[in-house]
């Protein structure tokens, strides 16, 4: 222990050890699980579709574009040319192990052009997890300074913001988020600003109203009345204290914006090049009579995702600020 | 009162002007437009600059920006939403064809919306922390993350298997020329829908029914002996619905969206299938008009909820 004169000097959150950290947020997580189960049960799914991202390469069994062959059951050595009319595959003993159900060999059967779905559905996380964290990210930053300034400022300023944030609320989220994309080039870059950009409108508008709140407390008012600069004021005392607020609005948001990426990927607009779960459920739509394997399986996979970062933002939310429920 | 439906409806078309004005700078500031997009298709040997830029001046598309935004703005000022470049019939036209399936469609998405959460509220903050409550809970959660078209995928499979009766109907019915074609053409995407935009409702009706339940008004009914019914029926109820009414204006928003998908999965010609059709195709005029009417509808619907709530609910007065 330091002798209390020289610690004094640092400041609070300094004189904390590192082990007492440690342990007070190693508690705080326990009492997170024992309360919040639903909650608990959406990190353990976020956390399990992280590891599945981070090594999809591992754990997704084969190559996500390999494709499989399997024998002909129809093969015949020597076709006569009425069969290979009707059946151009009836010379070849081996053909591409295409619409499979699933099975040991493949989990969750193998697509149109034979590849395995689950090694698709594991790599696809990848995508889901970057564009889930990417968007939210950039909606969050931007979302803080616009709500930020507006706050603190008020009068014309916010108005005038606060107007082109219900323009922005007007678009329909999904329309805007096609109109970013289609004008821009669809990679996954591009899509992760669109949906961030999208996003803004609901960020700022929590930040904000938590902005306003700390704007009225005496703290604020008496560093004012000391001569502390708008921007000291804002680092120093505003920001600290909505730290909880953009935790939730981070969090929260996520589950969104997975759900209108796979909405983009379906439509056949998402990023390309990339496995996306909304676009592994457009095209197993073409033969879902007979091989609905693929669109179940990804689409599960959106599903259990979003439910698990909902659940999640939620828990956190009443956990950090019950006051934001509803939002 | 006159005032403030006054205030609020300059404000709304403020918004207007810039949804308008944004959506116009997005399209036309951006590289590529209609004529472009339309070459790219097209695998044609001569495609030069000239050509392009010929399809351009033809399109009005070589006009210095601001000309084009000044004219746009003229034009929308005496509701005049242009033609579209692809059909080159008014915009006015395109949405009188595609306004009624959207309207159809919506609106049954609305109806079996409400039908499933009204009733899921109820039971749910009625039987609450009990397993009922759990499960409704649970599906709501569940339902809030399903992507409408995996939802209306798993349906089409679902008829497929059993092949209860045929999902692509001939000629494109409305409901009042052939009811029940009509019906078997939007019953998936109609059931879709109304599942993925009841959970916000239903989590709304259930947490307002239960602040209710606690009223004291709540503790006299129970008191007198009313019947639990009635008690749920007459006295909660009606005090918990009216905050439903308030999500209204998002639940137009989402139903929308999830229309531009369904739309595009059952071939129906309506608003939102357009819309996705006029971003792919760069076809400004169509896309700008579009977005304008979608827009307009989403800011009306909210100023119309704010107002009916004041009718509806003597204590909140508008300030």
């Amino acid at each position: 222990m330091t002798p209390p004169d020289a610690s004094s000097a640092l400041p609070f959150e300094d004189r904390i050890s590192p082990l007492a950290r440690f342990t007070s947020a190693s508690r705080a997580l326990g009492r997170f699980f024992r309360q919040k189960r639903l909650g608990g049960f959406g990190l353990v799914i976020v956390l399990v579709f992280s590891v599945l991202a981070l090594f999809a390469g591992a754990l997704g069994r084969y190559d996500s574009t390999f494709v499989f062959d399997a024998e002909n059951p129809n093969f015949k050595a020597d076709p006569t040319v009425a069969e290979l009319a009707e059946d151009p595959d009836i010379g070849s003993p081996r053909v591409v192990a295409q619409y499979q159900a699933p099975s040991g060999d493949h989990w969750f059967g193998t697509d149109r052009f034979g590849r395995d779905i689950y090694a698709r559905v594991i790599h696809g996380a990848k995508l889901a997890m970057i564009i889930g964290f990417g968007a939210s990210l950039i909606a969050v930053a931007a979302g803080l300074i616009i709500g930020v300034i507006s706050a603190y400022y008020l009068g014309w300023i916010d108005l005038i913001v606060q107007r082109v944030m219900d323009a922005i609320y007007a678009f329909p989220f999904l329309i805007l988020i096609l109109l970013l994309v289609q004008i821009s080039e669809p990679s996954t870059r591009n899509v992760v600003f669109a949906l961030g950009f999208g996003g803004i409108p609901f960020a700022a508008r929590l930040i904000r109203s938590a902005v306003l709140a700390v704007r009225g407390s005496e703290y604020v008012q008496a560093a004012r009345v000391i001569g502390a600069s708008d921007l000291r004021i804002m680092l120093r005392h505003v920001l600290p204290n909505i730290g909880a607020v953009l935790i939730i609005t981070f969090s929260i948001g996520i589950g969104a914006y997975i759900l209108a990426e796979a909405t983009v990927s379906f439509l056949g607009a998402g990023p390309r090049g990339e496995i996306s779960w909304g676009r592994m459920v457009s095209s197993g739509r073409g033969e879902l009579d007979i091989h609905p394997w693929e669109s179940v399986f990804a689409g599960g996979a959106i599903t259990l995702l979003v439910m698990a970062f909902n659940l999640l933002g939620d828990a956190l939310r009443d956990v950090l600020d019950p006051r934001l429920r509803g939002v | 009162m006159q005032q403030y439906i006054l205030r609020r409806a300059i404000l709304n078309i403020f918004v207007l002007w810039i949804v308008a004005t944004l959506v116009f700078f997005a399209v036309h500031v951006l590289p590529g437009n209609f004529a472009a997009q339309q070459f790219a298709g097209a695998n044609l040997g001569g495609v030069t600059p000239e050509a392009i830029a010929r399809a351009e001046a033809v399109l009005g598309l070589d006009k210095p920006v601001f000309e084009q935004y000044g004219t746009f703005l003229w034009d929308l000022v005496q509701f005049d939403l242009g033609e579209s470049f692809r059909s080159k019939r008014s915009v006015w036209h395109e949405l009188g064809r595609a306004v009624p399936y959207s309207i159809e469609l919506g609106v049954l998405i609305v109806l079996v919306g409400f039908t499933i959460a009204i009733p899921v509220g109820i039971i749910s903050a009625v039987k609450q922390d009990q397993l009922p409550d759990y499960l409704l809970r649970g599906g709501a959660i569940f339902a809030l993350a399903a992507p409408v078209f995996w939802t209306a995928s798993i349906g089409v499979i679902l008829v497929l298997q059993w092949d209860l009766f045929k999902i692509d109907v001939d000629g494109q019915p409305h409901l009042w020329e052939d009811p029940r074609l009509a019906l078997q053409w939007y019953l998936i995407p109609m059931f879709a829908g109304g599942i993925a935009s009841t959970a916000t409702t239903m989590r709304l009706l259930r947490s307002q029914m239960l602040e209710v339940l606690r009223e004291d008004y709540v503790v006299t009914a129970r008191a007198k002996g009313l019947p639990e019914r009635t008690i749920i029926l007459r006295h909660v109820l009606r005090n918990a619905w009216l905050p439903v009414l308030t999500v209204m204006g998002l639940t137009v928003a989402t139903i929308i969206g999830s229309q531009i998908v369904l739309e595009q999965m059952f071939n129906v010609p309506g608003v939102g299938r357009l819309l996705f059709q006029a971003i792919t195709l760069r076809d400004t005029p169509l896309l700008e008009g579009l977005v304008l009417v979608v827009a307009f509808v989403v800011v009306f619907t909210n100023l119309f909820v704010d107002l009916l709530y004041g009718l509806l609910d003597p204590r909140v007065r508008l300030a």
